[in-house]
């Protein structure tokens, strides 16, 4: 059994009792659909030849009533089972990237992910449904075959024989249809290339009036797509004429072929009334390897989810954390990332209370290490320490409310902006302490020019880069934890705004560790001790100031790039 | 993220009359393609109508008289209808392609017109307005298309293929209708009645759906900062709540299909049990067995199928289509986009530029951005606008440009104003059409060259190809793009500059020759400064603190402002030309932070 059938297993077995109600259904239904041709045929030839039909007239009726409470129940009974079954691939699917967290997920896109949870969930959802009515849609077209068989043997070789000659025609008069399609799809890109590259250019466009000859710009390449859009109405015509012709003339040889039974005295009216409608359930065969291929295609979405649930869920304890002062360290720490040794072997020890700068060149393992100290990533040797407590042991509830963060990039979650600074387990802090933390990241005065204030959703404000940095502080020093870690997560600031933030963060009123990644050498002169990164080992822990001697370590503030003060 | 629109309760029906009455005004708007399609679903429905009428008469006129030519003949007349009909198909598309396509370059025209108006509209929401455009361009516009032809097609299609099988079952015998019509008619009925409350349920589950994307691609693409907050459960608990609102809206209207059942039932499977119960009846009237057996050739091979593809096609799609629409009202398809504020001259005549109490705030109640900034520069002259970042810089520039009116005091300008912003705009396009894109009139090549040696990028243009060449804008790095754009704007004949961090790309040797360029050329430079060498090199300086505006030239406002000071410092210490001294000291200069920075008050 593959992994995608194991998910889709789960999804089948949770559904188990429509799945098997919807298979009773549909077999059912087909076995309906199959009876009601010849009973149909019966009657009228009882009725034609004036002989007692009411037996018969009964059962077609109970048949037609059958298939309309089959019809509509199987019609609820499909989209149900779909609906709750893409439910379940979806809950397990986030929960499972839940549980795995950033570093798990890492090795999936953002977009991916979405598609992943939403479309292809929706996909695999149909499963369990396709595969309970499997027998039924096998049973239509065999059994319209075997019918045919049944009633005259001649009937269903004028059907046989009819179908590759009727496709051979056909196929001669098929044309490539896939680079019209192709061509659309480019020109569509073009323009939407265009669209994008205009709506970043807005504020050159607003400042310099020229909207109209924009638009156009955009716009240029749209004649020609609606030629093309054209063009694939032609070819789609040509293919659905083709479609028209086939299942029709089938048919009509099968009346043709019955017509000269009938003559022969060998095939009655109803009878022959019922094998056209057999060759018509006969040709559905196209149906039904429409069906399998829905399924395929399930299974394939299916095998998309098995690859998220394939990421292994790094191990935790239950250990609660003792009070202590949020002493944090870090014992033979190795880490290693597509194949690269990114930290190799370091020992580090943050005494409680103080503020530790991380610095060293780019690659050093900084960020690396801030994840690893906050168990955002697991080490492949070594252990994470916090006042005692190996990471790895540690309750995760406990853990997450000993451990801040902020980020360079920050993902502004929560909704509004108040929202955003509270963003962590419910309920959310009180306003005052929202405004309170705003305030010392320097957040509070570009929130209050906003209409809405701290009611001002995310998504309705075009941030900055320094902007959304300061939202992720002030979500950081909300977090009452004993250890905080910023990970570069000052750097699009202003030199005097930095400094505030950075005075905020090391003589405000909130206790406990704080582990700085910094690329300035003025962050790092503000820390009690620096740890120097140098190629995934620690090469230093000492004081800014004595390190300052060495031209190494001026060495590695040398390069920095300038702020982008946005 | 789907705005709970205000104006519409969930409840309350989705505006379709509208839509329908809007959809077919457009339709009567094209009379030849409508002919057209017309007349190409007449033939098509030809194959309909022979094909029983073909059954019947085979029956009675061959088989059923021992005439097995003519039973042959008249299915061979049958198979005649079959082959025009799909030739009739044929045509349909392309019919349906003449009608569908018009709206697609609308639908085009009309996301393109209104994002980029909404993109151009100043304000501090100007440019989220773009989010989601270009996925309403390729993905919405698309649906709209493939609903919209899937209705025409559908709903076409049920309309002629049952004129022809009623027509049909007319000419065999008129009593046929008696008996087929008033349950066809019931079963249309009940659709009719439900594709109200189906549609409600469709966007319903619609926007569930949409809902449902927008939260996953926040959580997931935040999945690093849900587990460092801790959010786990919480992010948990709300995704389930939006899985369960989508499987919820996909259950109702799994539920409402059900009325597609009882509508095929009653239209397309009750007409064939009245047939045979009135069997006996209709043979006392003169109905022959081949015209039984054609009016059920027709019941079950062009009525049923034709309702079912009605019930199946018109339900979702119109509701898509309806729900789609809505989201594509864009904007206006012909303006020329704000209208710029053109400030007056300056009562001074020697002034570039005359402020004197200007304010400004985003909406009523808001905390100004700017409070009262008086400031008067020279004709010629080159001011450098510093401060922390968020403080307003980038507001005072759209104020100067006109793209903002104070909301309070007295702005003057002398002459058009251009402003080059930090994100340099290039397209793809010459090299030539990207230089003179701020000149009214054509230029000549050498005045744009000169204007790119000036400003240091003639090294860039040779790279690239000179002036015939065609930019990629994703091929140049955004200092590369940055050096275009200044090109662009000293090539302008616009008498005052705004630089808004627009050097912010480049390395300070680029940044210090471009702004040397803007100082020679004839003119007055606002440079929103990003490093304090600007300052450095400007006639006068304006200090934005977030409380007040200093401004005067930077000796002065060195002595008379610690911010600027502070900033000097800050600066030189990052840019690593002097050592970072210990704690709270940078180059000797007081640096502890005091009232008049944004967050003290």
């Amino acid at each position: 059994m593959t992994p995608a059938d194991r998910v889709l297993r789960d999804a089948l077995r949770h559904q188990a009792v429509r799945a098997t109600l919807l298979a009773l259904v549909t077999t059912a239904d087909a076995a309906a659909v199959l009876l009601l041709p010849a009973a149909l045929g019966h009657t009228l030839d009882l009725l034609l030849a004036g002989e007692p039909a009411t037996a018969a007239l009964t059962g077609a009726a109970a048949l037609l009533a059958a298939l309309f409470l089959l019809d509509a129940v199987e019609t609820v009974l499909t989209g149900t089972t779909t609906a709750h079954a893409t439910a379940r691939l979806r809950t397990r699917l986030i929960g499972h990237l839940l549980a795995v967290g950033p570093a798990g997920a890492a090795r999936f896109s953002r977009g991916d992910l979405v598609t992943r949870a939403t479309a292809l969930a929706a996909q695999s959802g149909t499963a369990p449904g396709a595969v309970a009515a499997l027998l039924a849609s096998c049973a239509l077209p065999l059994g319209g075959l075997t019918a045919l068989v049944l009633i005259d043997w001649r009937l269903a070789g004028t059907f046989l024989l009819g179908v590759p000659l009727l496709a051979l025609v056909l196929r001669a008069f098929t044309r490539r249809t896939g680079d019209t399609v192709e061509r659309y799809l480019r020109l569509q890109g073009e323009i939407a290339g265009r669209f994008t590259e205009t709506l970043a250019g807005a504020r050159t466009i607003a400042a310099a009036g020229t909207l109209r000859r924009e638009r156009g710009r955009v716009l240029a390449a749209l004649p020609e797509l609606s030629r093309e859009g054209h063009r694939l109405w032609r070819v789609q015509g040509r293919s659905n004429a083709q479609a028209a012709v086939l299942v029709p003339l089938l048919q009509t040889a099968v009346v043709a072929t019955g017509g000269l039974l009938l003559v022969a005295g060998e095939l009655s009216v109803g009878t022959l009334l019922a094998a056209t409608r057999y060759a018509a359930l006969a040709a559905g065969i196209g149906v039904l390897t429409g069906r399998l291929a829905a399924l395929v295609r399930a299974r394939r979405s299916g095998a998309r989810l098995a690859e998220v649930h394939a990421v292994p869920v790094a191990p935790h304890g239950t250990k609660p954390l003792p009070p202590g002062p949020g002493r944090l360290e870090l014992r033979r720490v190795s880490a290693v990332r597509g194949g690269r040794t990114v930290l190799d072997g370091v020992d580090l020890t943050v005494p409680g209370g103080t503020t530790v700068a991380v610095v060293g060149r780019s690659g050093s393992g900084k960020s690396e290490l801030a994840r690893l100290a906050g168990k955002l990533t697991e080490p492949d040797h070594g252990e994470v320490l916090l006042d005692g407590v190996p990471l790895s042991e540690a309750d995760p509830a406990a853990l997450r409310r000993a451990v801040g963060y902020a980020f360079e990039r920050p993902a502004l979650l929560g909704g509004t902006l108040a929202g955003t600074i509270g963003f962590g387990p419910l309920p959310p802090p009180d306003p005052e302490r929202i405004t309170r933390a705003a305030r010392a990241a320097c957040a509070d005065t570009f929130v209050r020019t906003l209409p809405h204030g701290y009611d001002t959703p995310c998504a309705d404000v075009p941030l900055s880069g320094g902007e959304i940095q300061r939202l992720g502080l002030a979500r950081a020093f909300t977090h009452r934890g004993r250890l905080l870690i910023l990970d570069d997560a000052t750097s699009s600031l202003d030199t005097a705004t930095e400094r505030q933030v950075t005075e905020a963060l090391l003589n405000g009123d909130r206790p406990g560790t704080r582990l700085l990644v910094a690329h300035r050498a003025a962050t790092a002169a503000r820390a009690d001790l620096v740890a120097w990164l140098e190629a995934g080992r620690l090469r230093a822990l000492a004081p800014h100031a004595r390190l300052w001697q060495e031209p190494d370590y001026r060495a590695v503030f040398a390069a920095g790039p300038e702020p982008a003060d946005a | 993220m789907p705005e709970p629109d205000p104006g519409r309760t969930a409840d309350a029906p989705p505006p379709r009359r509208g839509l329908f009455a809007a959809g077919a005004r457009r339709l009567l708007r094209r009379p030849g393609a409508l002919l057209a399609l017309t007349g190409w679903s007449l033939l098509e429905a030809a194959h309909t109508f022979l094909l029983g009428l073909a059954v019947a008469r085979a029956l009675d006129e061959g088989f059923l008289r021992d005439r097995p030519a003519t039973g042959l003949a008249w299915l061979g007349v049958g198979a005649v209808g079959i082959v025009a009909g799909a030739f009739g198909t044929g045509r349909v598309h392309r019919a349906v392609g003449a009608l569908t396509e018009p709206l697609r370059d609308l639908l085009v025209e009309r996301v393109v017109g209104g994002g980029l108006h909404a993109a151009v509209t100043p304000g501090r929401t100007a440019g989220a307005a773009g989010a989601g455009a270009v996925s309403r361009l390729t993905h919405q516009v698309e649906i709209a298309r493939d609903s919209f032809a899937g209705l025409l097609m559908a709903g076409r299609a049920f309309v002629f293929t049952a004129a022809a099988a009623l027509a049909g079952l007319a000419a065999l015998h008129p009593l046929l209708l008696l008996v087929v019509l008033p349950p066809l008619l019931c079963g249309l009925g009940v659709f009719a009645a439900s594709l109200r409350p189906l549609a409600r349920r469709q966007r319903r589950f619609l926007d569930a759906d949409e809902a449902l994307a927008a939260e996953l691609d926040a959580t997931l693409g935040g999945l690093r900062d849900v587990v460092a907050c801790g959010a786990q459960e919480r992010v948990r608990a709300e995704a389930a709540e939006r899985v369960t609102d989508e499987r919820r809206a996909a259950s109702a209207l799994a539920r409402w299909g059900a009325t597609r059942a009882v509508a095929l039932g009653l239209g397309g499977r009750l007409p064939v049990l009245l047939l045979l119960l009135l069997t006996p009846w209709l043979l006392d009237r003169g109905v022959s067995a081949g015209a039984l057996a054609g009016a059920l050739t027709y019941l079950l091979q062009s009525l049923a199928p034709a309702l079912e593809s009605l019930v199946h096609g018109l339900g979702g799609a119109g509701a898509r289509l309806a729900v789609v629409l809505t989201r594509l009202r864009g904007g206006p398809t012909d303006d020329d986009g704000p209208v710029r504020h053109r400030p007056p001259p300056p009562s001074a005549a020697d002034a570039a530029l005359e402020l004197r109490a200007v304010s400004f705030s985003y909406g009523r109640g808001a905390a100004p951005v700017l409070d009262a900034v008086d400031l008067t520069v020279p004709r010629g002259g080159h001011l450098a606008v510093v401060g922390p970042s968020g403080i307003g810089k980038s507001t005072l520039a759209q104020l100067l440009a006109g793209l903002l009116r104070p909301t309070s005091g007295h702005l003057a300008a002398h002459g058009p104003v251009t402003l080059l912003p930090q994100e340099a705009y290039v397209f793809t396009g010459t090299v030539r059409e990207n230089l003179g894109y701020l000149c009214p009139r054509p230029v000549p090549d050498a005045v744009l060259l000169g204007a790119a040696d000036a400003v240091g990028c003639a090294e860039l243009l040779t790279r690239l190809g000179g002036p015939d060449a065609v930019l990629d804008p994703a091929g140049l790095s955004a200092g590369e793009r940055q050096l275009i754009a200044l090109a662009r704007a000293h090539a302008s004949p616009d008498p005052v500059l705004v630089l808004d961090e627009a050097t912010c790309h480049l390395d300070p040797a680029a940044e210090a020759r471009a702004e040397l360029a803007f100082r020679a050329r004839p003119g007055t430079v606002v440079v929103i400064a990003h490093r304090i060498s600007s300052a450095r090199r400007a006639d006068l300086v304006l200090v934005l603190d977030g409380t007040r505006a200093v401004a005067g030239r930077p000796a002065e406002v060195a002595a008379g402002s610690a911010l600027f000071r502070d900033l000097c410092g800050g600066w030189d210490a990052a840019g690593g030309s002097q050592p970072a001294g210990p704690l709270g000291d940078a180059d000797g200069v007081h640096a502890v932070a005091r009232a008049g920075l944004p967050g003290d008050r």
